[in-house]
């Protein structure tokens, strides 16, 4: 039994080495790298350095608002987005399933550089097919990027775009699980569509929006990507600067690896607190 | 309450028509079972009287009023599905309430309602329970519960016990009996089990490839099928069917040689005048053998195994390649031999033409 546990282990060896290396190491050694000053070589232990300037920082409360800002509107909009073309795919009267099945999902495959050109291009203030539009309504252009409010506008509209259809299609395969006995009973109950929707429909879908709304939590409280290369590195101003951007700007601009590290385990503490919360409230009543 | 009518009935699945032209008049307070093999169109033509399929030719009225084109939920009617389509999320209370709050119903009547279903179903005690936390036959119960309190003019079972075991399916028979008795409402109920239809039925419809094959009480249908197909749908063990050709027509009626054992040869009091030599089944119920000199003709088969259920054994047996199933009531020695002479009395036998139908 030993012996083979002994082979066991041996097969598993080469995966427990790299995942050691490359996954818990690093977790364990910025914690601790987030109790050292960084600035100065060789690093010195300085437990309150790192900690006590984020409590004090104005760019990352900055940061931190941003991103609860995008959190608070952009998650439950795009939640009920999605919810919305989950029904939609679910409809028996929907023809090409398939089509736009693929068509709501594929944004998640679109590389991240080629999506922000595409929505710098569309939505840049002088040549932009965005402008263009609101002009045909009377609406005079917006500048998209030079406007912190717009710019955030704008950061929340290409967020919802990648991911809405990606939640759509965990909350269809939700919808699919829900047995159609259960429509047909509410129908000869005399429930009308509407009703069969939110009270038949939404709570049986709660867990699964739950999930939803704990991963877009997850994926919010890390967003980079877009305030880089859609908005210009959290531009106009940091009006869009998020704090996966104020960690990279720390860790890998200004190699202020300490701080970086602090700001890394706070991103962790508040998705793991909020999610928390969202699985406190959204639990299922005995 | 009501009584319905269905007129020249026609289900058609694209290309394909399940249901062929089905009449039906259903007396109101009548207790109706659909019943047929799998694929006979049962659920389906139970399900256009819900109003869940569409009907593709024909007529469906309740209480004399045609309800195609009425929706669902304009119908008067209460269904209990097979799965019991609860609602997973609600207590029971909020199961057998949901329909009438939604609707506006009194708050008042809605308890009331609630209230007495679940006196009728003994699940007072149940109903702060989720339908998760609650047994097979709890959940039936709920869900009857649930229609009772639409106060429907007509029930609709949809094969209601089969996912219950044997023990609960029998003790659930009886309760519906009971409440159709208590209710007096309409009720139709779908089922492959002929058991159930036999025991609950004031009328059965036996139904073959979406057609109607007989409509009848339960001893009717038994006593006297109008073809092959109910004569061994009707009854259980089924009828044994054996090959026969005729051998004989005369005043005294037909006579029937078995192919198995040409010596056995059976005269039956019928009309009809097959050709001679023409092939026919003979028919006989596993408990209409008689003792061996007592019937009018004799037949010997060979035992292969028996089972003894107490108060009756069944043989199983062969006659030159035929099955055959023998009722031996308080026989417990019957599968010792390993031949078995059994009578066959003439009038409690059958025959069916070679299309199943029966000369009569």
């Amino acid at each position: 039994m030993r012996v083979h546990n002994r082979i066991a282990y041996a097969f598993l060896a080469p995966y427990l080495l790299i995942f050691a290396t490359f996954w818990l190491w690093p977790i364990i050694s910025s914690f601790l790298i987030s109790f050292q000053n960084t600035r100065v070589n060789p690093w010195r232990f300085a437990p309150s350095m790192n900690w006590g300037r984020l409590v004090g920082d104005p760019a990352f409360y900055n940061a931190l608002y941003n991103t609860l800002i995008i959190l608070v509107i952009q998650v439950p909009v795009m939640i009920a987005l999605a919810t919305v073309m989950a029904v939609f795919l679910n409809s028996p009267l929907l023809k090409a399933r398939p089509l736009y099945r693929f068509a709501f999902f594929v944004p998640v495959v679109v590389g991240e550089v080629a999506y922000a050109a595409v929505f710098r291009l569309m939505f840049s203030a002088d040549f932009g097919i965005i402008n263009k539009i609101i002009g045909t309504v009377g609406i005079s252009p917006v500048s998209w990027f030079d406007n912190g409010t717009a710019a955030m506008a704008l950061l929340i509209m290409a967020v919802t775009w990648r991911w809405a259809g990606y939640n759509a299609i965990i909350i269809l395969a939700g919808l699919q699980s829900i047995p159609g006995d259960v429509y047909e009973a509410a129908t000869l109950d005399r429930v009308g569509k509407v009703q069969q929707f939110f009270h038949i429909t939404l709570p049986l879908l709660k867990p699964i929006i739950l999930f939803c709304i704990v991963l877009s939590v997850i994926g919010t409280m890390q967003l980079f990507a877009e305030p880089f290369l859609i908005t210009n590195r959290g531009g106009p101003g940091g009006a869009t600067e998020t704090l996966g951007l104020l960690l990279y700007r720390q860790g890998f601009t200004s190699l202020n690896f300490g701080y970086a590290s602090a700001i890394a385990y706070t991103i962790a503490a508040l998705a793991v607190a909020i999610s928390l919360l969202n699985l406190f409230f959204g639990r299922e009543t005995k | 309450m009501a009584g319905l009518a269905l007129t020249n009935v026609i289900k058609r699945f694209g290309a394909l028509q399940v249901v062929h032209g089905a009449n039906l008049d259903i007396e109101d307070g009548e207790f109706v079972v659909f019943v047929g093999p799998s694929g006979c169109g049962k659920s389906t033509l139970l399900r256009m009287i819900a109003g869940l399929e569409d009907v593709s030719g024909g007529e469906i009225a309740i209480a004399g009023n045609v309800v195609n084109d009425v929706e669902p939920s304009e119908r008067h009617i209460a269904m209990v599905f097979q799965s019991y389509a609860l609602y997973p999320h609600m207590t029971v209370r909020k199961n057998l309430s949901f329909g009438l709050t939604m609707n506006g119903n009194p708050k008042a009547d809605t308890q009331r309602r609630v209230a007495h279903a679940a006196d009728i179903l003994q699940i007072n005690e149940l109903m702060d329970r989720r339908p998760g936390q609650l047994s097979g036959g709890q959940r039936q119960r709920v869900a009857i519960g649930r229609a009772i309190v639409r106060e429907p003019q007509v029930f609709l079972f949809d094969e209601p016990l089969s996912n219950l075991d044997a023990e609960l399916r029998v003790q659930m028979r009886v309760e519906i009996s009971k409440l159709h008795k208590q209710l007096g409402t309409t009720m139709i109920y779908v089922t492959h089990d002929q058991t159930e239809a036999m025991t609950l039925a004031d009328k059965i419809v036996v139904l073959r490839t979406g057609r109607i094959e007989q409509v009848g009480a339960p001893l009717d249908l038994y006593d006297d099928p109008a073809n092959q197909f109910v004569a061994g749908f009707i009854g259980s063990p089924k009828m044994n069917f054996l090959k026969a050709t005729i051998h004989a027509v005369g005043q005294e009626g037909v006579t029937a040689a078995l192919i198995a054992d040409p010596s056995v040869r059976l005269t039956l009091p019928i009309s009809s005048r097959p050709d001679i030599g023409s092939p026919v089944i003979l028919g006989i119920r596993p408990e209409h053998f008689s003792d061996a000199g007592t019937g009018e003709a004799d037949l010997t088969v060979a035992v292969h195994v028996a089972e003894h259920l107490g108060h009756t054994s069944y043989v199983y047996a062969g006659v030159s390649g035929e099955p055959l199933i023998i009722e031996r009531p308080e026989s417990r020695h019957a599968g010792d031999q390993k031949t078995l002479t059994v009578g066959l009395p003439a009038k409690r036998c059958f025959l069916f033409d070679a299309e199943g139908e029966r000369l009569r």
